[in-house]
């Protein structure tokens, strides 16, 4: 159970969603790296409960959050085919 | 080079906006209706048009060219863009290029969109391969939960409640109770703003641009009497999606537009921001420099409540309508209304100056897309 964020395989920065090239360093090449927790800094609702949760590798996923989980808190991060779930 | 000179905006127009546009109606309907109501200000003729440039979401499969042939155009420059909230300047920038090179003398530039409910949904779920990758099947059924967590990020960073907001959806209002164009004209009170039904809280009604079909059109030529650019700038995708959403690519790009135009905020007579959601106008106006001491819900309550200061004069999306791609040109045409004393009951005395942003784009979390021009009546 975990969320796959993209590491650049030449300096280490790391991006969701995919991009082509790295930010940083130009490179092109990413390896995908599984994250199964991060922090919900925001969160909304509308159709479902939305939130910002911030990886520990740095960046932000929008996500789907199927808990009540406090803003600030820690939740667990899953992926629901290229959607990102916390829990 | 930030020299805009040797051309004019010598006119701009705007269909009425319309929720339930009548049976027929097209994006493309629309396009061609503000074509023709251009040239019916401007009193130019047909054949001297020899520049189209069109924004759009709706108008596909069609292109520019398409519309040049169904207008009757023969057109020396032609370009296509449908860069949202940034488009109208996005075009202008074009546009006085192509006439300072003389690549063209006289263009016509036009934005707009029609929606239906289907239309616009597939607008929400398909706005970019991103959104329908991993924001469609979440589902966020369109930005207004994003803009939701960031109105709530703003109100923690600045201390702002529902109230201030409020001030300027209701002063907008009130500018849009003197535009007969204006979609929603009644007066507005802050206790009805903060009653409006809840979209996604923090976010109401009232705090949501409503969505309308309508077109704008600015006319833009080598000589003629009418409105010249000072200074425009652009920065697009500033922070790459990984910034807090709350700073727009503006706040880089202020420095050097105020510096090109040998004027600052406390200069303008007119402004026009991309008012998408309160909070993002506010964003802007910050990013512009009209709150110097960083203290945005005093700016509100001063500037904004009690001066009165002519911000979206027009009412702005929020009371005008969001017309899809024309909402990144109906800043600009109403700031260029007011410069040639062209703007009714709501005139601005002796307007001379005013600013215009470009915001929008929303790639992932929040707009990628920004720009601004200095507009100048002087003759």
């Amino acid at each position: 159970m975990s969320l796959s964020v993209f590491v650049c395989a030449a300096c280490g920065r790391a991006v969701f969603p995919r991009r082509f090239l790295c930010p940083d360093c130009g490179g092109g090449e990413w390896r995908e790296e599984p994250v199964d927790h991060g922090v919900l800094e925001a969160a909304a609702e509308r159709e479902v409960r939305v939130g910002a949760v911030r990886t520990p590798l740095g960046p932000l996923a929008i996500a789907r959050v199927e808990s009540d989980a406090a803003q600030g808190a820690e939740v667990e991060l899953d992926q629901d085919g290229d959607v990102p779930v916390a829990r | 080079m930030a020299d805009y000179s040797g051309a004019v905006i010598v006119g701009a127009v705007e269909t009425p906006y319309t929720r339930h546009p009548e049976e027929g109606t097209t994006t493309e309907t629309l396009l061609a209706d503000a074509f023709v109501r251009a040239l019916e200000s401007t009193g130019i003729e047909r054949g001297d048009v020899d520049g189209l440039g069109v924004a759009s979401f709706t108008h596909t499969p069609d292109r520019a060219i398409d519309l040049a042939w169904k207008l009757g155009l023969r057109p020396r420059w032609l370009m296509d863009d449908g860069n949202g909230g940034a488009s109208g300047i996005q075009l202008l920038q074009h546009a006085v290029r192509a006439i300072q090179a003389d690549d063209a003398s006289t263009v016509v530039l036009l934005s707009g969109d029609h929606f239906d409910r289907e239309s616009f949904r597939r607008l929400v779920d398909e706005y970019n391969r991103t959104t329908a990758e991993y924001l469609a099947g979440i589902p966020t059924g369109g930005p207004n939960v994003l803009f939701a967590m960031l109105t709530a990020q703003q109100m923690a960073k600045h201390g702002l409640e529902r109230d201030d907001y409020g001030r300027l959806v209701v002063a907008q209002r009130a500018w849009a109770g003197l535009n007969p164009l204006a979609v929603y004209r009644a007066p507005l009170t802050l206790q009805e703003y903060l009653e409006a039904p809840v979209v996604a809280a923090p976010l109401h009604r009232l705090d949501c641009v409503p969505v309308v079909s309508g077109a704008d059109a600015l006319v833009v030529a080598a000589e003629g009497e009418g409105v010249r650019i000072r200074a425009l700038r652009a920065l697009h995708n500033h922070d790459g999606q990984e910034g807090d959403g709350l700073t727009t690519g503006i706040a880089e790009l202020s420095g050097p537009l105020w510096q090109d135009a040998g004027a600052g905020p406390e200069d303008m007579d007119v402004v026009s921001v991309y008012d998408d959601y309160p909070a993002m106008a506010l964003a802007q106006l910050a990013d512009l420099g009209f709150a110097p001491d960083g203290d945005l819900p005093g700016f509100l309550r001063r500037r904004i409540e009690e001066e009165r200061l002519p911000v979206n004069t027009s009412g702005g999306q929020l009371s005008a309508g969001q017309a899809g791609c024309a909402g990144g040109m109906h800043g600009l045409v109403e700031a260029v209304t007011q410069l040639l004393g062209r703007a009714g009951e709501r005139q601005v005395e002796d307007a001379r100056l005013a600013v215009v942003t470009g915001y929008g784009m929303v790639l992932y979390r929040y707009g990628a897309c920004a720009n601004a021009v200095v507009l100048d009546a002087a003759a």
